[in-house]
């Protein structure tokens, strides 16, 4: 055997652990989204598409979605304005703290999802920092109401999912080549026409990279929404959590998830035309 | 007062200077080229006078107005940049536009001088092209034509042919160089390659560790070299050490050399400015001679190469390919004219 | 292949062994399956380590299985190989359990101690495993609170705005209290809850979390709220732990029974040890030093509490007046119901 015919070989153990860890549980998945639900929640063996049909003409799905959609286009668009500046200035500093300021922009990665949304509370709660600090300063009576509804977790996810978007947009940045932009200063363009110019336009890649994975991981998470929403927020990782573990209805959990899955696939692939296309 | 001028630059990164002391003054219409191995500060001057870095001490003035702390973007040069720096995500004539259209030049107008620029580097019809659909040659077109539709004040050219292959680099230094004097435009350039600076400038400052050596016309530096740095960096030339022999004249070889020297100090000779005789041949007026063994003799197409060995060294004459090449091993004398003849003083080690 | 043999021989010679050899001679480990924290902490040293020392050649090993639902997920995986033997859950959920057959029937002839369990705590299992504790809902209170609150309808006091947590259905807490404001409104949930919707709209905007995490108690101790619902034991339990920080009140306008019953995991690899297991845990004297510990109410009824411990649970005769009869299966058929009218009427308003 030559080696480039053994080369296959190096995806054996990925392809064994998703098998085990990924694909057999979503067999398991699909299998349940076609069982029945008895009155009181008993799972009843079947081979129908009643779940199907009655969650899928369920009004409630599609605020789920429209909701799911919104939250995470507002939590990645807020992301984006916060990690785009930061990503710059880290591709571009000379700085030697540059290292330290890189692990500091991600260090929530490494920090716990639940650890950083208690945190969250303590900061936006009635008593928390911001509200006392206005309330102190005498620009609010009342404490604004910051957690436990929509406001709370689209902050909390943002913040979540910037560390992800400041190492996507670092990874897309190859093109941003500095001469470029001195050329366009040389041509007479100021700093901030410059930026419009050349420096944003050629960072669209690297915008849409970080905008689709910070998508996809807002649609998907359910830690901040669950503890930041106060039970206010409903979006489809909620929901399917709720139906499977409170509700023990695995069906419906099943169809959300897989109707969760197909949709968040057709946004990937719609992103990837949009991508390729800026990359043109 | 000059044109452009230069006073005392100076451009520090921590410890390491990256200029030292930079003054220049340059005409109007003028080229000049800063010519130096890397390293010795040309490319740091030619951005200090685009605006691109700041320099920590000195002046620029243009035109009789101080530009020091102009931002690059009010400085109207033209920068001509090494790598051509072309916007990949605008079309040909869109780069070249770009300068006129952040000077709010009418649509019609910046369609009308496009259209001449790329007439004037040859690529109309190319104006709907992707940069990464040109050749090299075809990008550094668009680069110059992009950086003298703007009619800049000063012409910057930054490396500008080093990444071409021989042949074009040949074809562009004259295309450039007639351009530049057509339209009369005052640049800068900057440049690695003696051949380039003496082809496309009137004169050439040879740079060395962030300081101008010498400043003057191709002749000026070719022929008197004022350091020992410009005669070594600029064209060939033979490094004899200097001795004193039993009477404590200069010697080399240990053969007298009519030239006043200090202690410590070499002699310098152009190869092609030597000529080969026999050994017998009396020594003319003005002529300096040494005598020594032809090693071998090199054809290199134009010229022959006769590497002449002596007691303590070698040296090489260039002789016209036309003439007899001496035999190999033969004794032979290598004379020159006494006025040819250089001494720098060794530098400390 | 000596290994395979052995366990092999084995265990035809335990099925071969005689019931009441097997009795006698109780060994091995059985697994048990309930709720984490405090809960685990007080059922065994209460019930679990007593076990062991009557048993010595058993060990119980406390699997904390995550809320009841959860549980039942996690039986209902292992259908094929139970990992659990007994499981000690919500009885919403343990009937799913039964009606998918996860769970054994215990039966008076094997159980003799079922006789002694009151006819409610029978009931609440039907055939299948009965009920192990009783708690019922409360209003948990930060005690500095001026003035307490005293009955149900407090809770809509127009100081209390910003400081109530509930936890909204489909939490059992929320189906409960549903059922509490339409009694208090002089309704029947069984008939309507459009009055529990009308009052409760009028609470939401005081509302501060539908969903409190981790729990009321901790979100009163740490200052979020004043108030929350809140489920008797733990309350009562938290109190004692803080020296009094929270109050637990049961309102005067009625109350539900949570109840939480004993499962025999259907195929227990150990089901000699798993059922003496099960026995043992509604046996007087579980019953009694569990209640005394943790303050759920004991379903044996002959088990002799005392007195002190008996006033702070929903047993005492005054307390048991107060319960609204409450059958969760006929909740559990309403609860998709319920759930999307809360979901549109009460947190729609609260928002």
């Amino acid at each position: 055997m030559t080696a480039s015919r053994r080369l296959p070989l190096l995806l054996v153990p990925a392809t064994l652990f998703l098998f085990v860890v990924y694909v057999w549980p979503s067999l398991g998945l699909f299998r349940n989204a076609f069982n029945e639900v008895g009155p009181t929640g008993a799972m009843v063996e079947a081979w129908s598409l009643e779940t199907w049909r009655a969650t899928l003409h369920d009004s409630f799905t599609i605020e789920l979605t429209l909701n799911s959609l919104w939250l995470s286009s507002m939590a990645t668009l807020i992301a984006l304005c916060m990690a785009y500046p930061v990503s710059l200035f880290l591709f571009r500093t000379d700085s030697r703290f540059r290292g330290l300021l890189a692990v500091v922009a991600i260090m929530p990665m490494l920090v716990s999802g639940v650890v950083r949304v208690f945190g969250w509370l303590a900061i936006l709660g009635d008593r928390g920092l911001v509200n006392t600090t206005l309330q102190s300063l005498g620009l609010i009576t009342a404490p604004l109401r910051l957690v436990f509804n929509w406001t709370g977790v689209t902050i909390g996810l943002a913040e979540s999912i910037m560390p992800y978007m400041i190492l996507a947009l670092l990874a897309g940045f190859g093109r941003l080549d500095r001469t470029l932009e001195e050329a366009a200063r040389s041509l007479g363009a100021s700093p901030w026409r410059t930026f419009w110019r050349v420096t944003l336009p050629l960072s669209l890649p690297a915008i849409a990279l970080a905008a689709g994975l910070g998508f996809v991981l807002s649609m998907s998470a359910y830690i901040t929404p669950k503890l930041l929403g106060g039970g206010r927020v409903f979006v489809l990782a909620t929901e399917i959590f709720e139906q499977a573990t409170t509700n023990t209805n695995w069906p419906v959990a099943s169809v959300l998830a897989i109707y969760t899955l197909l949709l968040l696939l057709a946004l990937l692939a719609l992103s990837n035309l949009l991508a390729r296309r800026l990359q043109r | 007062m000059s044109y452009l001028e230069l006073s005392g630059l100076q451009k520090r990164y921590g410890n390491s200077v990256a200029v030292d002391d930079v003054s220049l003054a340059v005409e109007q219409g003028e080229s000049v080229a800063l010519l130096g191995p890397s390293g010795c500060g040309k490319t740091t001057t030619l951005r200090m006078l685009a605006g691109l870095i700041e320099p920590n001490r000195g002046t620029m003035t243009l035109d009789g107005s101080e530009i020091t702390q102009l931002p690059a973007h009010k400085r109207n040069m033209g920068y001509v940049f090494q790598s051509y720096a072309l916007f990949p995500h605008l079309s040909v004539a869109r780069n070249i536009a770009f300068g006129l259209e952040e000077r709010g030049v009418g649509r019609a107008e910046i369609a009308k001088r496009v259209e001449e620029a790329l007439a004037l580097v040859r690529l109309a019809g190319m104006e709907q092209r992707r940069p990464k659909e040109l050749s090299g040659g075809q990008q550094q077109r668009v680069a110059l034509a992009r950086a003298l539709v703007i009619q800049p004040s000063v012409l910057l050219l930054d490396e500008s042919l080093s990444n071409l292959d021989a042949k074009l680099r040949d074809a562009m230094r004259h295309e450039i160089r007639s351009i530049q004097r057509s339209l009369g435009i005052t640049t800068l350039l900057v440049t690695h390659d003696q051949v380039e600076a003496l082809t496309m400038c009137d004169r050439i400052a040879v740079m060395h560790r962030g300081r101008i050596a010498q400043i003057g016309s191709a002749e000026d530096i070719y022929e008197r070299p004022a350091t020992r740095f410009v005669a070594e960096f600029v064209g060939r030339a033979n490094v004899l050490p200097i001795q004193r022999d039993a009477q404590g004249r200069a010697a080399v070889w240990g053969q007298a050399v009519p030239v006043e020297a200090a202690a410590n100090a070499d002699l310098f000779v152009r190869p092609q400015r030597m000529r080969i005789v026999p050994a017998s041949e009396p020594t003319g007026d003005g002529m300096a001679r040494l005598t020594g063994r032809v090693l071998r003799s090199v054809f290199v197409g134009d010229h022959v190469e006769v590497l002449v060995e002596g007691a303590g060294g070698q040296l090489t004459v260039e002789m016209p390919s036309g003439m007899a090449a001496p035999t190999e091993g033969g004794e032979v004398a290598v004379v020159w004219p006494r006025a040819e003849s250089r001494v720098f003083a060794r530098e400390a080690p | 292949m000596l290994t395979r043999r052995l366990v092999v021989q084995t265990g035809l010679a335990t099925i071969a062994m005689p019931a009441v050899l097997r009795a006698q001679t109780l060994s091995g480990q059985i697994t048990l399956m309930s709720y984490a924290g405090i809960f685990q902490d007080n059922y065994t040293k209460a019930v679990i380590e007593p076990f062991q020392q009557a048993h010595p050649g058993v060990k119980v090993n406390f699997v904390p299985g995550g809320s009841s639902a959860q549980m039942v997920g996690s039986v209902r995986a292992q259908k094929a190989d139970p990992q659990t033997d007994v499981v000690i859950m919500d009885v919403t959920t343990s009937s799913i359990g039964n009606a998918e057959g996860l769970f054994e029937k215990l039966m008076p002839a094997e159980f003799p101690v079922l006789n002694e369990l009151l006819p409610e705590a029978r009931a609440a299992g039907g055939e299948f495993g009965p009920a192990v504790t009783f708690d019922h809902l409360v209003i948990v209170q930060d005690s500095s609170l001026k003035p307490q609150l005293a009955k149900l309808a407090d809770l809509w006091r127009p100081d209390l705005k910003g400081g109530i947590a509930l936890a909204a259905p489909p939490n059992i807490q929320g189906l409960a209290l549903t059922a509490m404001t339409e009694k208090m409104e002089g309704g029947d949930y069984r008939k309507s809850i459009d009055a529990a919707m009308k009052k409760l709209k009028e609470l939401a905007p005081g509302v501060t979390t539908f969903d409190p995490n981790p729990d009321g108690y901790s979100l009163i101790l740490n200052g979020v709220a004043k108030v929350a619902t809140g489920w008797n034991a733990r309350a009562q339990l938290y109190s004692d732990q803080t020296g009094g920080k929270i109050n637990a009140l049961l309102p005067p306008e009625g109350s539900v029974f949570q109840i939480n019953t004993i499962n025999l995991t259907a195929g227990s690899k150990n089901r000699a040890a798993a059922a003496a297991f099960v026995a043992h845990a509604l046996s007087q004297g579980a019953q009694k030093a569990f209640t005394e510990r943790m303050f759920y109410a004991p379903t044996n009824g002959k088990a002799e509490i005392e007195a002190k411990a008996l006033a702070r649970t929903a047993a005492s005769p005054e307390n048991r007046a107060r319960m609204i009869p409450v059958d969760w299966n006929e909740i559990l058929k309403m609860r998709d119901q319920w759930n999307n009218r809360w979901r549109r009427e009460v947190i729609a308003a609260g928002r």
